[in-house]
């Protein structure tokens, strides 16, 4: 039983908890500081020196702000004074700042300088991401919401924007990069870490900004290119002949929007469904990819993503909807 | 009356035109850059060495001003008690003494400006 004393450590201990918003925020998936890619790695450690620097200055900052309030004044400190403010206040400070420009400067070339063994091309759009690989000699494959990419090789993202400006970020890889309406941004990411990794918009883009999400999946670049070989590949012929699937997504007409190759589904509005059911997420990232939720992503799309410009289908019959949600699962 | 007023004793114009010489560049370095590398020129080094050029010339003209307010208004780095005076010399020592730590603070950030444009060789 709690003793009348005891709460007395409530105040602490709530205290101390008091980070925490800001703590979680240093690990997993979404963290900068998790390293998994030669750029945020790079950034990183930039980031340690520069904040025990500038602990160092606020410290001594705050030490003759404490020293000059508590001191006498006098002809001899006026000098001392005007000699620590030349010094203190101009010629150090310049220094200093010319060594942190040089020093961003010169980590930004590095960054820029590498040479990429594949290129991608993400456009953002409201509120959800495409993407293009494009290997010569290969069909283009385009999927959506998930970059894939091989651990220890250099890619190279060409980020485009058809609507408003969106920005990409993947913190645990590296830095982020506007993506701008009628320019091509460039950025680099060189993943070291097997995982799963979450991207995000970064830039404020419209009502369903925050629910704007990506995967980067890293893996090892023989898998990544099974992978890739595997999504070049028109639609997994045993979906298309399974229980009238195609029917359903046809008659509801979600070809208008959505492209599945190897059917007359060409629409070029919404993601690319060729391989919808090898994807992690739907939604932009939102939802793990189940039957349940896919059935509830198109009965009920707006109550999933409040502000999606998909229209939700909420008077497809049941059968239909089942149908509908087999099919697109079955779409590996 | 004499002109140009900058160096005509007496005009605070001394006092402007140091920031107006690095609002100058930082324009002009900026649109060289910009459309250097919109008309998709990859190659950032004749853009930079015209930077380069354009900072010297800056650099120059805010080494000019710091000339003239050295020994035309016998403006010091130093403070001293005796610019603050209420006499016309005095004024002019003081307008010096600004112009002075403007030509120093603004030759920094033209320096500045100018320095990315030195690192990196490609748009």
């Amino acid at each position: 039983m709690r003793s009348p004393g005891t709460r007395t450590w409530c105040g602490p201990r709530l205290l101390r908890l008091a980070p925490l918003p800001v703590l979680c925020g240093c690990e997993g998936r979404h963290s900068w500081l998790a390293g998994a890619g030669a750029e945020a790695r790079a950034i990183e450690s930039l980031f340690w020196p520069f904040l025990i620097g500038s602990a160092i200055v606020w410290t001594a900052v705050m030490a003759f702000a404490v020293f000059a309030y508590r001191s006498a004044a006098s002809d001899k400190g006026e000098r001392v004074g005007r000699a620590v403010i030349l010094w203190g206040g101009a010629v150090v400070p310049t220094i200093v700042v010319a060594m942190l420009l040089l020093t961003g400067l010169l980590t930004l070339r590095a960054l820029s300088a590498r040479s990429p063994a594949l290129t991608v091309q993400v456009d953002g759009e409201q509120w959800w991401w495409r993407v293009a690989y494009r290997v010569p000699g290969q069909a283009e494959v385009v999927t959506a919401n998930e970059i894939r990419l091989p651990r220890g090789e250099t890619a190279e993202l060409l980020l485009t924007s058809d609507d408003v400006i969106h920005s990409l970020w993947a913190p645990a890889l590296g830095g982020k990069m506007d993506m701008v309406p009628g320019r091509t941004n460039r950025l680099t990411l060189t993943p070291l870490t097997i995982g799963s990794w979450g991207g995000l918009c970064a830039e404020y883009c419209g009502a369903a900004h925050a629910q704007m999400r990506f995967e980067v999946v890293v893996t090892e670049p023989e898998a990544f290119r099974d992978w890739l070989a595997d999504e070049a590949m028109p639609a997994a012929p045993e979906a298309l002949s399974e229980g009238g699937g195609l029917d359903a997504f046809l008659d509801a007409g979600c070809g208008a929007c959505h492209t599945i190759r190897g059917t007359e589904a060409d629409g070029p509005v919404g993601p690319d469904l060729t391989h919808v059911g090898g994807r992690g997420r739907i939604g932009a990232g939102l939802v793990p990819l189940t039957a349940a939720n896919l059935s509830r992503w198109i009965s009920h799309t707006d109550d999933v993503k409040p502000g999606v410009r998909m229209p939700a289908y909420p008077d497809l019959a049941p059968e239909a909807l089942d149908r509908l949600v087999a099919f697109l699962m079955a779409l590996k | 009356m004499t002109y140009p007023r900058i160096i005509d004793d007496g005009s605070v114009w001394i006092v402007i035109m140091p920031p107006v010489i690095w609002a100058g560049h930082f324009l002009a370095a900026y649109w060289i850059a910009a459309v250097w590398c919109a008309r998709g020129m990859g190659v950032l080094a004749p853009a930079a060495w015209a930077i380069l050029a354009l900072t010297l010339i800056a650099l120059a003209a805010i080494g000019w001003i710091a000339r003239i307010a050295t020994v035309r208004y016998e403006g010091l780095l130093r403070h001293e008690a005796s610019i603050a005076d209420d006499r016309e010399r005095s004024r002019e020592r003081f307008l010096g003494h600004v112009a002075l730590l403007l030509c120093a603070l603004n030759a920094v950030a033209v320096i500045f400006t100018a320095a990315p444009s030195l690192v990196f060789g490609q748009c």
